[in-house]
């Protein structure tokens, strides 16, 4: 797939755990599992809003796009 | 509540459909082989007061092709009843799209085609039957199951486009 979830970097230069995170965003581990893995089909402005609200970065700090 | 009363009462008419179908195919099957080996006379009343004596006495092999054509038609319609009552045990109100329920619906597509196709062509060895001069009066119901199967197949498209549609939605986080 194009776009590539950078969440787990973002994660490690946070020093914060997927339990961490999945609390703060309010997803389930199951969900953020999917999202960090890449098997995601979309996801929701709110949800990508509320993870750089945790991670304290931007979308793009996230999300990246490969040719 | 009431949609879940409304499927327990259908799976159980078609628990009723389905063996009164694979009663129907064993009648017609005994019926063939008790006119064929045993007592002519049991093609007067082959099944549910069908009479196919004049036909038995008027060519053996055309009552051959006729009973086989039944039996044929009774054993796939009996198989697409099972496939309905397969339908209603996976058929979960809370996930309806998923891979099983569509493939299963297809698959009733398929054999309501295959019962129209084997019906028409029934029907027109029947007619030809007629035509030298004896009476035939069998429903074979050809049209009325080529109907199903064009109904019965665009619902699996749809089911087969909301299987899609439920696992992008299952895969949006």
């Amino acid at each position: 797939m194009p776009i590539i979830v950078n969440l787990d970097v973002m994660m490690a230069k946070r020093k914060m755990s997927l339990n961490e995170l999945s609390e703060k965003v309010g997803l389930t581990l199951s969900n953020l599992s999917i999202l960090k893995t890449g098997k995601a089909k979309a996801v929701r402005f709110s949800t990508l809003e509320a993870i750089c609200e945790a991670l304290e970065c931007q979308p793009g700090d996230i999300l990246e796009f490969v040719e | 509540m009431k949609t879940n009363i409304i499927m327990k009462v259908m799976n159980i008419i078609f628990w009723i459909v389905f063996i009164g179908l694979c009663l129907e195919t064993g009648a017609l099957l005994v019926s063939l082989f008790v006119t064929l080996f045993i007592n002519s006379n049991g093609a007067e009343d082959t099944y549910m007061g069908l009479n196919l004596l004049d036909l038995y006495n008027f060519n053996v092999e055309h009552y051959i092709g006729v009973a086989s054509f039944s039996i044929t038609l009774s054993a796939l319609k009996a198989y697409l009843a099972y496939l309905v009552i397969k339908l209603f045990m996976k058929f979960d109100l809370n996930y309806p799209f998923n891979e099983k329920t569509a493939s299963v619906i297809t698959l009733m597509s398929h054999y309501a085609l295959s019962i129209g196709v084997v019906a028409i062509i029934a029907e027109n060895y029947a007619n030809r039957i007629m035509r030298q001069g004896l009476t035939l009066q069998i429903d074979w119901g050809a049209e009325q199951f080529l109907f199903f199967a064009g109904i019965i197949y665009i619902i699996a498209l749809v089911f087969k486009k909301g299987v899609e549609i439920q696992s992008e939605n299952e895969l949006t986080i």
